[in-house]
């Protein structure tokens, strides 16, 4: 499992579940709470499997249960819920230049996460193309399975599990921007990319810290791709003589 | 859940999926568009700085710690660099992410959380 270009050995699709194990770490505690979460906003556990099935957007679902919950009027949750879900329209054409010519590319974007986006934008261009497919196929469905399987046992036992062991619950969401950092520092391999990244993070945390967590997504994106073109445009400084 | 509830899953649910699937529509074809006219680049730019970007936005967004203490940002901190150096020892996906959470779990246990 290496970010550079490993030879594979075993078939791409077992290749995709093994590199996307170290998302469940993320996945699964937030997938508990989200079961969680859910049953105590008045859902029962099938409900709150359907949800994870079928929207499968993460922070968004914690809105949807909540705001429904709230008893808003529901074009307002929808609305809400695909406007947090914004982001993911510029993650496929990233992508698209690395799929091939198969039908069941647009199908499988049900399962284009954050994660999932950050993971193939890394692996696909190192893959040879006739195991991209498999790959990607193989890590989605990995993910999306986590995702339903955690929710399931958040809804049936989360209250238990963060009772015993109230640590995990604390520790293994850091798996997930542990992650994002592995993936995000190779492409600080110049100086005006790293400026737009430093920023970007920067701004997001100070967006999170400032309670504004998802639309602090496309904001920090924004700043930091202010600092993308400003580097680009900066005029050279004289050196003094 | 009532039948309105499921109508604003459904919704939901495909409007979600058309926003992450159009757009893949759209640059396939632009993709096979440019392909015969040969060597025009085909990605916007725009597109290419705003998705790593997103990315990054999800780090800060995620590296905010749960509890506002100095052991929280301590913890972070530490993690951050154990999972940095790991990186650039290892260059690999798995170990620094495990050496990242074990000296953020580390450090918590040691403060008391």
């Amino acid at each position: 499992m290496t970010t550079t270009s490993p030879p594979l050995t075993a078939s791409a699709w077992l290749v995709g579940v093994r590199e996307a194990i170290p998302l469940l770490g993320g996945y699964i505690p937030i997938a508990i709470s989200f079961g969680l979460v859910a049953v105590q906003a008045g859902f029962t556990t099938w409900e709150a499997v359907a949800i994870s099935t079928l929207i499968y957007a993460g922070a968004s679902q914690f809105v949807f249960v909540g705001m429904a919950a709230a008893g808003a009027p529901l074009w307002l949750v929808v609305g809400m819920t695909l406007l947090i879900n914004l982001r993911h329209v510029v993650y496929a054409p990233n992508l698209a230049a690395h799929m091939s010519s198969s039908r069941w590319w647009p199908a499988l974007m049900h399962g284009l996460t954050d994660q999932v986006f950050a993971l193939a934008l890394t692996r696909l261009p190192q893959l040879p193309s006739e195991q991209r497919l498999g790959w990607y196929s193989g890590a989605a469905l990995l993910a999306w399975f986590a995702w339903i399987a955690g929710t399931a046992a958040g809804a049936i036992g989360g209250e238990w599990v963060v009772q015993r062991w109230p640590l995990l619950g604390e520790v293994m969401p850091f798996a997930l921007p542990a992650l994002f950092l592995v993936l995000v520092a190779p492409r600080m391999s110049n100086f005006r990319w790293a400026c737009a990244t430093i920023v970007t993070v920067l701004a997001g945390l100070a967006l999170a810290l400032g309670g504004i967590a998802n639309a602090g997504i496309p904001l920090a994106a924004l700043t930091g791709a202010l600092c993308f073109y400003t580097v680009k445009h900066a005029p050279t400084r004289r050196r003094c003589a | 859940m009532s039948m309105e509830l499921w109508l604003a899953v459904a919704a939901t649910t495909v409007g979600t999926l058309l926003m992450r699937m159009l757009p893949l529509i759209w640059m396939r074809k632009r993709l096979s568009r440019s392909s015969a006219e040969a060597g025009v680049d085909t990605l916007p730019q725009w597109l290419s700085v705003l998705g790593p970007l997103m990315i990054a936005a999800v780090l800060g967004v995620s590296l905010a710690p749960s509890q506002n203490t100095l052991a929280g940002w301590t913890a972070t901190l530490l993690g951050v660099l154990a999972t940095l150096i790991t990186w650039r020892r290892t260059r690999s996906l798995g170990w620094p992410v495990a050496v990242g959470v074990a000296a953020y779990g580390a450090t918590l246990l040691l403060s008391g959380l």
